[in-house]
């Protein structure tokens, strides 16, 4: 059976190209262009997946809105931000809503499918147990591919799917510099300089929360960063 | 010319004050004076007239085709108040030098008086001559035939009787009897009597170069008419030079004092005035009075400012000096010169002390339309009559003290309002650089036109404020609303390269792909401002190095410009270390590169100096290349400014506005400047002091010496 993804986008020219797109893909989509019928229809049946856009037409923050109730009905159902909104405020806002993912509406199709198809990659292997998963240990930092977690020294680190990547990027090949187009490419993203300082910047602080001495994300000014083996 | 020094200048206006209570005074005064001289005018007036009851007391004008020829050959006799001892000296004369007259012609130099006392006549005669020739037995009687000796002899007549000639020639010095001789030409026919004189008494003294000498004339021996002579022989010989007072065959007639002519002034005259009568030709003839001196003592006087003020105030007179009777004997001031020829004159004389002043008329005596003398009245007096009134001392103290105040009041008041609008001046500039443009200005509350002015001024820069954050806001609302069509675009682009095209429509969907990139990278560009701005307002600031941060992002620069060069100079140590964000420091610095680069041409140097400066670290960017717009002075940072010659598409000038979003963010400053052959941009970061550099860093990103030792690595290994 197919997925299910709904997406909440007011703009209809983006929304059916989505649509299409998705279509395409092979999953069943359901388009809304406002809060109201997407919740009266989420409330007979959750989809697989949700695409939300911030800003609603006249619902200036419909979008967070939105998740909010999402998520406190389902923990599990991934949320993508797709929004014109840029900044880092509503980055932040967002995420610390539970969402999977922030995207701004530069990001390209292909990336975004395979962002989606990630996001189900890790739904599936969290709901398989059994699986071994794929892991990937780089001294306390240990990184399951397979359900896109990381964890150091033990305890999981909460990263959304950008900054699983970028994490994932830096730590395969410890020492090496990844330069800004190295990390976007794998983050299956188009990134500015200040997107990424800033991705980084919340990667750390995640991983502070849990080991304060950490420091094994090293800035190399005018190239880009690197993992520090330990 | 600064607005307290013009209103000092205005403030001199009022300088009109004592300006015209001095006219004022002056003018008093010159009333005053005119008055006293009216009255003066008065009494010389009957005076003169009185006077002229006695014709036959005043000597007949000189009749002559050369009048004032005549009357110079005039000699004169003073009045002598004292007898002299006739000595050969003038000491004992009750004369000054400036009474001797000068005779000189054909060589000769000799000086002269000729005085009167009682039924005598005085003669005194000094000659310059370096060699004296005495006469001897044969010569001591006159004669103009050989043996010659040095004379001087006085011509005398009384017409219209014969002509004498009184000659004294010495032997020696000491006491000389004078010849008389009958020779003037009227007797020419008649044989030479040549006689001694025995009741003349004369004495020759001989003196340092010349001699002199000294005689005593009984008056009855002299005539009306009087005239000198000098010979100097050059030897028994030869008859040498002659030098005579007068030139006609006959001596001009005598003039002097007329005692009958004194004594009748004298009755007419009241106490404190001096009285001066003169003849037709002016000489004097009669003097009688004298000034109240004691008019010119003012107990305690005035002070010494005052005194000033009133030299300044009060017109200048005619020194006292020349008021005294003319010491040659003849009056010849302005004022009796007018008078001689019929009209009244005056004048005034004030002495340099100021002490006392002397008013005078001249009133000519007339008989008919004949002007036998001149009547000359003075009188002393307080030397500024109108200076005694306390009460003009009041005013003039007044007026000076009103116009300190004013100008004192004019000078402050124009501090402060001058202090007022440089203060305005000041903050409005401020606001205007630091972009502080909401702040209220001084003096905003005044209800003057200063505070017009600072309200207007408050209110442009609030619309130039509005102004600016529209033109910063513009480009990341514009790329926000943007955002959403651009999305449009490709994502349909996108779904249609999924469909099956042909080759050609293939080409045209990735044109239009590379239009949509160059779109969203536009507008990537627009928002980065915003972005940092934001990143800004709440970002964390460490101390780091930022020499080792120079320097690894320099390795990066090589990699990504290989067509540069980039020269890196930094003084390393702690005096580099900086408080801040490094992130936004490098994307700063990414930014002045950027620029750097775009500016110059494929194998340029590009150099970057980090250097300690004061209490900031310098960070310097240098580039060879065209110099900075001079119409672009100060706006160069700002937000959509570009001065770059438009063939660059994507350019929107944002670069260094982010530049310095950052460099004010972490309280520096950026300036660009131009250098020879090139532009250089400095940044001032503040330094961190050296304690932050090792014992309390943060953990996380491994203190500046991890960071160091990182950058060293990253530019071997990138």
């Amino acid at each position: 059976m197919a997925r299910r993804i709904a997406i909440v986008e007011d703009e209809a020219a983006i929304r059916d190209n989505y649509t299409a797109a998705f279509r395409r893909e092979g999953y069943a989509v359901d388009a809304y262009g406002a809060r109201k019928p997407a919740l009266d229809a989420f409330a007979s049946r959750l989809p697989d997946l949700v695409v939300i856009d911030v800003n609603l037409k006249d619902d200036v923050e419909g979008g967070f809105e939105l998740c909010r109730e999402l998520r406190a009905r389902s923990p599990e159902l991934p949320i993508i931000f797709l929004t014109a909104r840029d900044s880092e405020f509503d980055a932040v806002s967002g995420l610390r809503l539970g969402a999977d993912d922030y995207l701004t509406k530069d990001i390209s199709l292909p990336h975004l499918m395979a962002r989606v198809a990630a996001l189900f990659r890790r739904l599936d292997a969290l709901r398989d147990p059994q699986s071994a998963g794929n892991r990937l240990t780089r001294g306390d930092l240990e990184i399951d591919t397979e359900r896109m977690m990381i964890s150091w020294q033990g305890r999981p680190v909460g990263l959304t799917l950008t900054e699983f990547w970028l994490v994932h990027a830096m730590a395969r090949y410890p020492g090496h510099v990844k330069n800004r187009q190295q990390l976007m490419d794998a983050a299956q993203a188009v990134l500015d300089d200040n997107t990424i300082t800033s991705h980084v910047k919340r990667i750390r602080r995640k991983f502070l929360a849990i080991d304060p001495g950490f420091d094994a994300i090293e800035t190399v000014y005018g190239m880009g960063y690197r993992w520090l083996a330990a | 010319m600064s607005l307290k020094n013009q209103l000092l200048l205005v403030s001199l206006l009022a300088l009109l004050l004592p300006w015209a209570g001095c006219q004022f005074v002056r003018e008093t005064e010159s009333a005053l004076r005119a008055s006293q001289q009216q009255m003066l005018a008065g009494t010389a007036r009957a005076i003169a007239d009185s006077l002229s009851q006695y014709p036959e007391a005043f000597p007949p004008r000189p009749v002559a085709a050369d009048a004032e020829g005549v009357v110079a050959e005039q000699l004169y006799a003073h009045a002598l108040e004292s007898s002299p001892v006739i000595d050969g000296y003038l000491e004992d004369w009750p004369l000054g030098e400036s009474s001797l007259r000068a005779l000189e012609a054909n060589g000769v130099r000799a000086r002269f008086a000729l005085g009167q006392r009682g039924s005598y006549y005085y003669l005194f005669v000094a000659v310059a001559d370096d060699t004296v020739t005495w006469a001897t037995p044969a010569s001591v009687a006159p004669g103009d035939s050989p043996p010659y000796a040095d004379r001087v002899s006085l011509a005398t007549v009384t017409p219209p009787y014969a002509p004498e000639r009184i000659s004294f020639a010495a032997e020696a010095p000491g006491a000389v009897v004078p010849y008389v001789e009958n020779a003037f030409g009227f007797a020419a026919d008649r044989p030479r009597e040549a006689e001694p004189e025995m009741t003349i008494r004369a004495v020759w003294q001989d003196v340092p170069g010349g001699y002199q000498l000294e005689a005593r004339i009984p008056r009855a021996r002299l005539g009306s008419h009087l005239g000198l002579t000098v010979d100097d022989a050059a030897g028994p010989q030869s008859p040498g030079a002659r030098a005579a007072t007068f030139t006609a065959p006959r001596p001009p007639p005598l003039a002097g004092h007329r005692e009958e002519l004194a004594t009748v002034a004298a009755s007419l005259l009241q106490p404190g005035l001096r009285l001066v009568v003169t003849d037709a030709a002016g000489w004097r003839i009669a003097a009688a009075g004298s000034l109240d001196s004691a008019a010119g003592a003012r107990p305690g006087g005035v002070s010494r400012w005052l005194r000033f003020a009133y030299d300044a105030v009060v017109e200048d007179g005619t020194p006292t000096d020349f008021a005294e009777p003319d010491p040659t004997g003849r009056e010849q001031q302005a004022y009796v010169t007018a008078a001689l020829t019929g009209e009244p004159g005056s004048n005034w004389f004030r002495s340099l002390e100021g002490e006392q002043a002397i008013v005078a008329v001249s009133q000519p005596v007339a008989r008919g339309d004949d002007v036998l003398g001149v009547v000359i009245l003075q009188q002393g007096t307080d030397a500024i009559l109108s200076l005694t009134n306390r009460g003009l001392v009041r005013l003039l103290n007044l007026t000076l003290l009103a116009m300190l105040l004013v100008a004192g009041g004019l000078l402050g008041y124009a501090t402060w309002l001058s202090r007022r609008i440089r203060r305005l001046s000041v903050a409005a500039a401020g606001a205007a650089d630091e972009r502080r443009l909401a702040t209220a200005l001084p003096s905003a509350g005044a209800g003057d036109e200063i505070g017009d002015l600072s309200r207007s001024f408050s209110s442009v820069l609030a619309q130039l404020g509005s102004y600016n954050d529209y033109l910063r806001t513009l480009a990341s609302k514009l790329s926000h609303e943007l955002r959403t069509p651009l999305a449009i675009v490709t994502s349909s682009l996108e779904n249609l390269e999924q469909e099956a095209l042909d080759a050609t429509a293939r080409s045209y969907t990735a044109r239009a792909r590379d239009g949509a990139e160059r779109l969203r990278r536009i507008l990537a560009a627009m928002s980065e401002a915003n972005r940092v701005e934001e990143l800004m307002s709440h970002v964390e600031t460490e101390p780091f190095p930022l020499d080792a941060a120079v320097r690894s992002a320099v390795g990066g620069y090589r990699d990504v410009y290989p067509e540069r060069h980039f020269e890196l100079a930094v003084t390393p140590g702690p005096g580099c270390i900086v408080h801040g964000a490094p992130e936004l420091a490098i994307q700063m610095l990414d930014k002045l590169v950027e620029n750097a680069v775009s500016f110059s041409r494929a194998g340029d140097t590009i150099g970057i100096d980090v250097a300690r400066d004061g209490a900031a670290v310098r960070l310097d960017v240098r580039n060879p290349g065209p110099p900075l717009p001079t119409d672009m002075h100060g706006r160069l940072f700002d937000s959509l400014v570009s001065v770059r010659p438009r063939d660059d598409g994507t350019h929107l000038g944002l670069g260094l506005y982010v530049a310095r979003l950052i460099a004010t963010g972490h309280n520096g400053r950026i300036e660009a400047r131009d250098i020879d052959g090139g532009v250089v941009f400095s940044v001032w970061l503040p330094a961190a002091e050296a304690r932050d550099g090792n014992g309390d860093g943060k953990p996380r990103d491994g203190g500046p010496g991890r960071r160091r030792a990182g950058g060293a690595r990253g530019r071997t290994g990138g």
